[in-house]
């Protein structure tokens, strides 16, 4: 029998999938499948899923009610707060991610072109903010910015100095805390697929690029950015995804006025009591963001500047 | 090696470094907040017998942390270890070889990256109750050994969103290996286990080892998904300290920051020095 | 270093841990058991057989003081592990999807009717309660559980105007003042759809729990006007913004107020002419509860008069337990004053009167989150 593995190796292939495959199908796929029969059913007055098939939660999303009315509007009527809320989500998720990449890629340039026994420990610079809990990061920027912070505090102070009347800034609680706190998290799952993939770049390529006579600049622009990209794609998914679907910063952050799609499907599933509308948004969220991961990857390439240190 | 480092690279750089550091100096500063709104710096706390460092004592008196550190540590280390090596083992197969079920397993490892965590979340949690609904009437369970939401059901679905991050380090690391290694192995006598125990391993060691870091990193820090699939007793610091956030928060929790903080840089330093030493 | 003191800690806890759990159960001390506070723990004054090992609460957060749960532990050698939530919606998620294992619970008026109706709490055993007596019967006997058959009364309080007289010169008196242009920005509302849609509605003159689209639809128009004078939403802990000075005055529940009151004498809370929201946490047992003598010999022990007292020292709410605030005014006359003195914790009895209470709207429910969802996101 074992000789028989031994030669067959699409059987050992499969044996070792198969605990992979297991856990995948139980506590994904299976949550995953339920979540999509739950999205094509109703709501009952108290809250339970009634087992139909209707398109009424994805038509809702879009914009068309059948069910709610919209203001005086009785159904079906067309109102376009979901859509809205859609849009913010992505506006914001895109800003975020370019302040990332403007933030990151310095610092991975640093650090990629830094001497070889100074980069595992910068590296590991980076992911120790990574390590302290997600929670208390985000409660630090409240102690920064709100209206006794920190910052206010020491801009006070500054001004003081110059003699310059000082109004305490009003930061905390806006949508500009919430793009900062974004930033913050994300920064380092950025960073790092950005410095793997700069470091992959031979150093006789920018020798080469010199002798033909570039200068800085055009190596940049020429040799160092385009070999980039793949860390710069990879990074792109790492963050955009993750604040499509975030809740807490927005709520933190936000003095939870600022409703992300996040918070949307967290509210259907706590308070609004609403589980079929609820699964119909994340569906549509997680197909969103396939979308994106497809897109990227069929350009650009995928998986090894995930890999990181 | 380029030892051109104009300044404003390094400007930016060390602005960058500082943004990310400044939350956590704020943090750390504040654990020694004399005042226990702790909503602006009032000087440093000096009191009872720890002094500086009461909110600390009160820390480590306070037995629901304690016990949250506990059961975070257990459900990382668990969830690293087994799905380290369910995802090495899925690394192997997906890179290497061919069977049915593999683009099957490729497209099903996506799935815990662009899936919401609360759906995710809520999913297990249903499929858990289901399950043990059901288990429970067939084998007659009641009372106590009833099954139950509890550590056991964190760390299996801390395994779960784990074993995708594992499978794409380590299959990055394969990616370029060099196969004539194992083959020069086998030809000189060693069989596939061998070769494996012996060969293939320590190479890709280091990427199964950033995987296992990736896992343990998200395991330490998750909330959501933890929160619907735990039970009695088995709360954890995010948890704890999410719950916090509910009132005035005192200094303690800032101590408690302090202290992961400290742990896990003492670790970073003395895992760089083991590093150093071997090379 | 500290990780190393982190582990020696965490030992030399877990073997203190035994030991209490040792002493508590096995011998019938006659020594007076002390809480690690100092506390001196009363006797139980009906003590029960209990055989579970441990017991399993899912309540709220900092809502039961130490000492209680440690005496308990003592008297009874029971290991009491607690999870905590901090909204009813989540404590229901989790009940409602099943596979948990807890022995109380503690939701608010609003939910229990809910609860109820999907099975998901048990009929308390009266005859095992002792403690029935205790409780003022004007917090008995509401609509949301007739008879008390599911819920004992734990706290209870309003939802009302808090204003920093320091900052604030023009005092709002009533919901509808809320509403002054000059308190752009300066409002923090409770995250509270029911709470912040319902005085809306109060404000109008309609009932806090209609049904009726064309009212809720006039409640969203003049909520929207509310929206820029609010910096956020909080119902985790509005009094921190207070207290720092984020915002000037806002809506927040009973504790809140008076917990910031006591950091800055200037925060006053005031009762809208309208008509103050009226909400009760109660004690409920879940449908499948695993250690029922734990749960009733807890109910029994931690609600007899002169260890309940314990509330009025730790979270200022109003007190439905008639022993212990009898016990509080012949031992512990300070805290019973500060008690009964404080029109906060001592709801005056025409404000309960005006007030109203929120209860469950049925299919009216996602109409309600809709308005908050669209209102909010301005």
């Amino acid at each position: 029998m074992l000789q028989k593995l031994r030669e067959n190796k699409s059987l050992q292939g499969t044996l070792l999938i198969s605990p992979t495959l297991l856990w995948m199908i139980a506590l994904l796929i299976i949550p995953l499948i339920l979540t999509v029969i739950v999205s094509f059913g109703r709501r009952d007055a108290d809250g339970n899923v009634i087992y139909t098939f209707t398109f009424n939660n994805y038509l809702r999303l879009a914009g068309y009610n059948t069910t709610t009315p919209c203001g005086d509007t009785p159904p079906p009527c067309f109102d376009s707060l979901y859509m809205q809320i859609l849009w913010r989500s992505l506006t914001l998720a895109l800003q975020t991610t370019v302040l990332v990449i403007l933030l990151a890629y310095p610092l991975a340039y640093f650090v990629a072109r830094s001497p070889a026994k100074w980069r595992n420990s910068l590296i590991f610079l980076i992911l120790v903010p990574l390590w302290t809990n997600f929670v208390i990061r985000v409660y630090a920027w409240i102690m920064i910015l709100r209206t006794q912070g920190v910052l206010n505090g020491m801009l006070g102070w500054v001004l003081g100095l110059l003699h310059i009347p000082f109004a305490p800034l009003e930061m905390l609680y806006t949508p500009g805390a919430v793009l900062v706190g974004m930033v913050y998290e994300f920064l380092p799952f950025m960073i790092l697929p950005i410095y793997t993939s700069l470091e992959k770049i031979e150093p006789s390529l920018y020798e080469a690029a010199a002798d033909l006579g570039a200068n800085a600049r055009r190596t940049f622009m020429r040799v160092t950015l385009p070999l980039s990209m793949p860390g710069v794609v990879a990074g792109t998914i790492l963050v955009f995804i993750p604040v499509m679907g975030t809740f807490i910063v927005s709520d933190i952050l936000g003095g939870r006025q600022v409703i992300l799609v996040g918070n949307l499907i967290q509210r259907q599933f706590l308070d609004a009591r609403d589980p079929a509308f609820g699964s119909a948004s994340s569906i549509i969220l997680m197909v969103l963001t396939l979308i994106v991961t497809i897109f990227y990857t069929r350009k650009f390439g995928f998986g090894e500047e995930i890999a990181v240190v | 090696m380029s030892n051109r480092r104009s300044p404003w690279l390094v400007l930016a750089t060390l602005l960058v470094y500082g943004f990310l550091y400044a939350p956590i100096a704020v943090l750390m500063i504040y654990a020694f907040n004399s005042s226990r709104t702790n909503v602006v710096f009032e000087g440093i706390v000096n009191q009872g017998p720890c002094g500086p460092f009461y909110w600390f004592c009160v820390l480590f008196k306070n037995r629901e942390v304690l016990n949250a550190a506990k059961n975070t540590l257990t459900i990382a280390f668990t969830s690293t270890v087994v799905s380290s090596i369910i995802g090495t083992m899925a690394a192997l197969a997906l890179q290497r070889y061919r069977f049915p079920a593999k683009p099957f397993s490729e497209a099903a490892l996506y799935i815990p990256i662009v899936i919401p965590e609360i759906v995710m979340g809520i999913g297990i949690l249903v499929l858990f109750s289901t399950t043990f609904t059901w288990l429970n009437g067939l084998l007659g369970l009641t009372g106590d050994r009833r099954l139950s939401l509890g550590l056991g059901t964190v760390i299996l679905s801390h395994i779960a969103f784990s074993i995708p991050f594992v499978t794409l380090v380590v299959r990055a690391r394969l990616h370029g290996f060099d196969k004539s290694v194992e083959e020069a192995a086998m030809d000189l006598g060693a069989n596939e286990v061998t070769t494996f125990w012996r060969v293939t391993l320590p190479i890709i060691a280091p990427g199964v080892l950033s995987g296992a870091l990736l896992a343990f990193t998200l395991s330490l820090d998750d909330f959501i998904i933890t929160f619907f699939t735990s039970g009695p007793g088995s709360t954890t610091l995010p948890i704890y300290v999410y719950g916090l956030l509910r009132r005035i928060i005192t200094p303690e929790v800032n101590a408690l920051s302090t202290v992961w903080i400290g742990t896990v840089l003492i670790v970073v330093f003395i895992s760089q020095r083991l590093e150093s030493r071997e090379t | 270093m500290f990780k190393s003191t982190l582990w020696k800690t965490l030992l030399a806890l877990s073997a203190l841990g035994l030991v209490l759990a040792a002493c508590g159960g096995t011998t019938p001390a006659p020594v007076v058991k002390t809480a690690p506070s100092g506390f001196v723990c009363p006797e139980p004054q009906s003590k029960s057989e209990v055989t579970s090992k441990e017991l399993n609460l899912f309540v709220w957060t900092e809502y039961i003081p130490q000492d209680i749960l440690d005496c308990f532990e003592l008297q009874y050698g029971i290991k009491v592990n607690r999870d905590e939530y901090s909204a009813n919606e989540e404590m229901y998620a989790k009940l409602s999807a099943g596979g948990t294992t807890y022995d109380l619970v503690q939701p608010t008026d609003f939910i229990v009717s809910l609860m109820i109706r999907q099975g998901l709490l048990q009929k308390l055993d009266k005859s095992k309660l002792a403690i029935m007596g205790n409780f003022d019967p004007n917090y008995l006997n509401f609509s949301f559980d007739p008879g008390n058959e599911y819920t004992l009364p734990y706290q209870a309080g309003t939802d009302a105007i808090v204003v920093n007289t320091d900052k604030v010169k023009d005092l709002p008196k009533s919901w509808a003042d809320l509403w002054n242009p000059d308190y752009a920005g300066r409002l923090v509302m409770l995250d509270d759809s029911r709470a912040v849609i319902g005085m809306t509605l109060l404000t109008l003159g309609y009932d806090v729990n209609t049904k009726d689209p064309k009212q809720l639809d006039e409640a969203k128009a003049k909520l929207a006007q509310l929206v820029p004078n609010v910096k956020l939403f909080d119902s985790d802990s509005p009094k921190t913004a207070l207290i720092a000075g984020d915002v000037d005055l806002g809506m927040t529940w009973t504790g809140e107020a008076f917990l910031a009151q006591q950091e800055n004498a200037a925060i006053q809370y005031i009762y809208p002419t309208e008509g103050a929201i009226l909400w009760q946490d109660n004690y409920a047992i879940p449908a499948n509860a695993p250690h029922l003598d734990a749960a009733y010999a807890w109910l029994n022990y931690s609600m007899q008069g002169d260890l309940f007292w314990l509330m009025l020292r730790d979270f200022p709410y109003t007190n439905p337990n008639q022993a212990a605030l009898d016990y509080a005014k012949a031992n512990q006359a300070d805290i019973y004053n500060a008690y009964f003195n404080s029109p906060i914790t001592n709801t005056p009895p025409d404000e309960i009167k005006k007030g109203r209470r929120i209860d469950d709207v049925g299919d009216a429910l996602p109409l309600y989150d809709k308005i908050w969802t669209e209102v909010k996101g301005q």
